[in-house]
């Protein structure tokens, strides 16, 4: 279809109306990057679709960093007192592992989702803030850089070209993805922990920066007739996820910042000889770090109220209840932070208090199960990809939420935490939930984002293979706990008993990724060869459905007017009451922003931070005013990009159909 | 389809998992052998059995539904099943009874958190006149106390009632209430002897406790459970529990100074070694006491009891010879019945200190300051202190 392109107001036009593309000035009197190609393109985008590919790009790419630590883990304990790696190397591969996962795999992926699907799931052209949304982006890449560069600077240590004044070798980060202090004291740990500091800081900007935009977005920005009881279940729980977000960071923040007081500022926070409290950091990183689990399940939640429905040709059983529930987990999720920390004696009030708390967040997350089972009830379900995962999620969430059951009551928990029991229950609702739904997403988006259609049935071997991999991984862990198997071990004797079920877990790590494997081949072979997609090929429910695959650059080209929930069922099967409209285009069009350069420079500056205050830490010179410059840089690059002004362009799409 | 395969798999797997599960294991909690631990179980099982209920109702339910409601070729296709939006009595009702089986967990867990957490008065403790009244004041009532420290990579036991230390094992008596309290003396650690009770953290500046109580005489082992740095998992510990004459005997043992290697005592000893060392017996034993207490500089850090070596930084070494284990429990030396292999204990002591960089990276016995790094031992040396140390038994 054809397009006529008109610029905003401002300046002068320097477009004749026969389509000839020419970039804006900005009121800084620079060109923004508006029609280019390439990786210029990818840069300076500021398209909510495009910038979800990238995430999604990203965090598959960590995905599998974080696996092949994984291996490595999971090799060096598949027979007793193994030396495959060093306890140090062993202690910084657990310690990434978590990190990698938590931090640049499972949120960027769910960052991936929210980008891709919530302004068109609305009905809107883009988020609230498109150069926000960059900047989120990059900013993500620049923290993720700073906490893996470190492994270049480990390597160049044991090649003897990088020594850390102070002698301690731990540069890449050994001190577990929670961080404890003392451990993380300057004292006990070397410039792993300043990367790690570091890295985490800046992806928490990015991650507060994402969910204030979809905040705004979902408020704001829903389509004519898109009220907040009709919007899809997945729009609901990024609206949860974003607030948890934005209460959730602050302490870690807050942590970190007083963490980095202590190594480098001579602060006493969690120095126990000039009166420091340990458990400071306990609670201040668990008021975090409970709500971030709940970060990490919320949006796989919401994909999967999107998936079984139209798997199942029904509506989704008991929809105002998941959506209350989603934000009873989210607000209760802030209630029970200690129960990790139910062994570091809290007092028999509190320790009470926590547990029954964490009882009963299991109510509100057993509706969400039972109305998914209500859901298929009744129903015709049809086996594709997405339900295979789906239903997968069902069953291994469900039982990553008993063992989370069992860690609740806390005098229990005393033998359990800090165990093998305790590792079994994250990985069932990280991978068996989390992890599965975002699959599921994928095998159901995917099309739309790409205009391709799956090749094949090789998603029926994925979802086979990464199921019983992961079961055989991580089921025997839970009693590998209960005979006593301590985390974050680097070996462990023979007499222990506790080595056919280690080398079991590994058989089933390796068919873990064999799955995984078998899935970026999938996706390989569908973008080189699928079958075009159509604009709906699963018989869709919502909005995104609507518009071809991949849909425009634009999205809709005239703006949607919903009558009911689930908008597209409704105009398919509902009465003409219920069926879509739209509204006329007017004479503007479509307003398009304008990519920039500055939210990449302002994030660059972010990198150039954490990298050198981590090497400040070694002892290298200058850097600590490297690390001033990259602040400036920072603040000069938000400067520019709110001096250069919103910009924007026009365009006016044909009528299509 | 796929959905019944997974099962078929799954079947398959489960006897192999469980044929390598042994819940005898050595540090299984699935073995209680303390009342505290027994306590914990219960409660586990508890759950255990609440979740399983669930698990065959709603994880039935799942299966059911999916079974009964899948397409079918047979199905028209153009009309729809009945869209229902959802039926709010079945939803309050499902609500009810995961709130009723919560309560059902919920009351024990309260009862026990009271329970783990109040060290009972032990009327039969008797604690002074155990020991002839000697040491310990009138403490009728009193539990048993011992400090346990975490360090950077071992476990220390005080028994400060009685006047005594211990490195990496000690012992409490059969059938009495044994108050522990947790220090941390440099990172988190945290004290786990999973048949006898659940772990409690050891945090720098925190008064942390527990209290413990077993009826059942054995050897158990116990594990620091807190990352606490690059040999965390070579940080392990053993209790004894003994029946309380051997008790006794045990304290009446560590209280006394073992036997010097020569001479009539450890005075008669050091001045010996100090002003006519050529009138001691040439044995390795004796070679191996004055490099302890000289060229090696072990006394910095090492204490023996009754001799001149009370250093505090490294674990007591009174009767080490009597462990069942060295290097906090990392290596061991039992025979299958349970007593010493006096043959593997000797290399082990060797070992140790000959390499001990190797077998607890980064340990502070080598790299600590003054530590063996720079300290020059020839192998004979090593293996004379290594025999001076296996005479204290």
């Amino acid at each position: 279809m054809s397009l006529t392109t008109t610029t905003t107001p401002a300046d002068t036009p320097k477009t004749d109306h026969s389509g000839t593309d020419v970039a804006q000035r900005s009121n800084i009197g620079l060109r923004r990057p508006d029609h280019v190609t390439g990786w210029k393109d990818w840069l300076t985008t500021v398209d909510h679709k495009k910038i979800g590919a990238m995430y999604a790009i990203f965090s598959l790419a960590f995905l599998i960093i974080g696996g092949i630590e994984a291996l490595f883990i999971r090799a060096q304990l598949s027979v007793a007192q193994n030396d495959l790696v060093t306890a140090e190397t062993y202690n910084q591969l657990f310690t990434m592992h978590g990190t990698t996962m938590v931090f640049l795999a499972v949120m960027p992926l769910s960052s991936a989702f929210f980008n891709f699907l919530v302004p068109l799931q609305i009905g809107a052209r883009d988020v609230a803030f498109p150069r926000l949304n960059a900047f989120s982006l990059w900013t993500f890449v620049a923290g993720a850089i700073i906490v893996n560069i470190s492994w270049l600077f480990q390597a160049a240590n044991a090649l003897g070209w990088f020594t850390p004044a102070n002698g301690m070798t731990d540069i890449v980060p050994a001190a577990g993805w929670f961080g404890y202090a003392p451990l993380t004291g300057d004292q006990y740990t070397g410039i792993g922990t300043d990367f790690w500091i570091f890295g985490l800081q800046v992806l928490g900007i990015a991650s507060i920066a994402a969910a204030l935009n979809f905040i705004v977005t979902i408020i704001n920005f829903r389509a004519p007739g898109m009220k907040m009881m009709r919007l899809p279940v997945f729009v609901w729980m990024t609206l949860f996820t974003s607030l948890l977000i934005i209460f959730a960071f602050p302490p870690i923040t807050v942590a970190l910042g007083e963490l980095m007081f202590d190594r480098f500022f001579g602060a006493n926070f969690f120095r126990v000889e000039q009166g420091g409290q340990p458990i400071l950091w306990q609670h201040l990183f668990w008021v975090f770090g409970h709500p971030e689990v709940y970060i990490l399940i919320l949006p796989a939640m919401g994909i999967i109220s999107e998936i079984l429905p139209v798997f199942s040709r029904k509506p989704l059983f008991g929809y105002s209840l998941i959506v209350f529930s989603g934000a009873v987990i989210g607000f209760l999720g802030f209630a029970v932070w200690s129960h990790h920390m139910f062994t570091t004696g809290l007092g028999k009030v509190a320790t009470a208090a926590f547990s029954l708390l964490t009882m009963a967040i299991a109510v509100p997350t057993g509706v969400k199960i039972f109305n998914w089972i209500g859901t298929l009830w009744g129903g015709r379900i049809k086996f594709s990809v997405p339900m295979i995962l789906s239903l997968g999620f069902i069953w291994m969430f469900m039982m990553g939420g008993f063992s989370g059951i069992m860690h609740s009551s806390a005098p229990a928990d005393a033998q359990q935490q800090d165990s093998y029991f305790v590792v079994a229950h994250f990985h069932y609702v990280l991978i068996g939930g989390s992890i599965l739904a975002l699959l599921a997403g994928i095998y159901f988006w995917m099309p739309k984002m790409t205009g391709k259609m799956w090749y094949g049935k090789l998603g029926y071997w994925v979802s086979g293979v990464v199921i019983v991999g992961l079961n055989l991984t991580f089921f025997p862990m839970h009693f590998l706990g209960m005979i006593g198997m301590p985390r974050r071990t680097h070996t462990y004797l023979e007499g222990t008993g506790w080595q056919p079920m280690n080398l079991l877990c590994t058989i089933g790590a390796f068919i873990l990724a064999i799955g995984i494997l078998l899935f970026l081949i999938d996706i390989v072979r569908t973008i080189r060869k699928g079958p075009p997609a159509g604009n709906d090929p699963w018989d869709g429910r919502t909005l995104e459905w609507t518009i071809p695959s991949p849909p425009p650059f634009y999205n809709f080209a005239k703006t949607p007017v919903v009558r009911s929930r689930d908008a597209l069922w409704a105009d398919k099967h509902g009465s003409d009451a219920v069926r879509l409209g739209s509204v006329d285009a007017g004479s503007g069009g479509v307003h398009m922003p304008s990519q920039s350069w500055f939210p990449l420079f302002a994030s660059a500056g972010f990198l150039l931070l954490g990298v050198s205050m981590a090497l400040k830490s070694a002892g290298v010179p200058y850097c600590g005013y490297i690390a001033i410059g990259g602040l400036v840089i920072t603040v000069i690059g938000i400067y520019l990009w709110a001096l250069e002004g919103p910009g924007g362009y026009h365009v006016h799409p044909e009528e299509e159909k | 389809m796929f959905r019944r395969n997974y099962q078929r798999i799954a079947l398959l797997l489960l006897p192999l998992l469980l044929a390598g599960c042994n819940f005898n294991a050595r540090q299984s909690f699935m073995d209680p052998k303390g009342i505290i631990a027994q306590k914990q179980y219960d409660l586990f099982m508890l759950t255990v059995w609440v979740t399983a209920a669930i698990f065959l109702v709603v994880g039935g339910a799942l299966f059911w539904t999916v079974w009964r409601y899948r397409e079918r070729k047979t199905d028209d296709k153009d009309t729809l099943p009945s869209q229902s939006h959802g039926n709010p009595m079945i939803e309050i009702g499902l609500i009810g009874v995961s709130v009723a089986l919560l309560v059902v967990i919920a009351v024990p867990t309260l009862r026990e958190i009271w329970f783990t957490h109040d060290v009972p008065d032990d009327p039969e403790s008797r604690l002074g006149t155990w020991f002839d009244g000697e040491t310990a004041e009138n403490t009728d009532d009193e539990p048993l106390i011992i400090e346990a420290r975490g360090w950077q990579w071992w476990f220390s036991f005080e028994y400060p009632q009685l006047g005594i230390t211990t490195g990496n094992e000690f012992a409490i008596p059969e059938g009495k209430t044994v108050k522990i309290e947790l220090r941390g003396e440099d990172v988190i650690h945290s004290f786990w002897l999973p048949k006898i009770a659940g772990k409690v953290d050891m945090i720098p500046g925190r008064n942390n406790y527990m209290w413990i109580r077993s009826d059942e005489p054995g050897y158990y082992y116990g594990q620091c459970a807190e990352f606490c740095g690059e040999s965390h998992a070579y940080m392990q510990f053993r209790a004894k529990v003994l029946p309380e004459e051997d008790f006794e005997k045990w304290v009446a043992q560590r209280r006394t100074a073992p036997p010097a290697p020569a001479g009539e005592d450890w005075t008669d000893f050091m001045t010996l070694s100090a002003n006519n060392p050529e009138a001691l017996p040439d044995n390795d034993a004796v070679k191996g006491a004055r490099l302890f207490f000289g060229k090696g500089t072990c006394i910095q850090c090492h204490a023996i009891d009754g001799t001149m070596a009370a250093g505090k930084l490294g674990p007591n070494l009174t009767y080490v010879a009597d462990n069942h284990s060295l290097a906090a429990g990392w290596m061991e030396h039992d025979n299958p019945d349970g007593s010493i292999n006096r043959e593997k204990q000797l290399s082990n002591l060797y070992e140790w200190v000959r390499r001990s960089e190797d077998i607890k990276p980064g340990n502070l016995m080598y790299y600590g300051t003054g530590g063996l790094e720079n300290v020059d031992l020839s192998d004979e040396e090593v293996h004379q202190i290594a025999v001076f140390l296996q005479t204290l038994q």
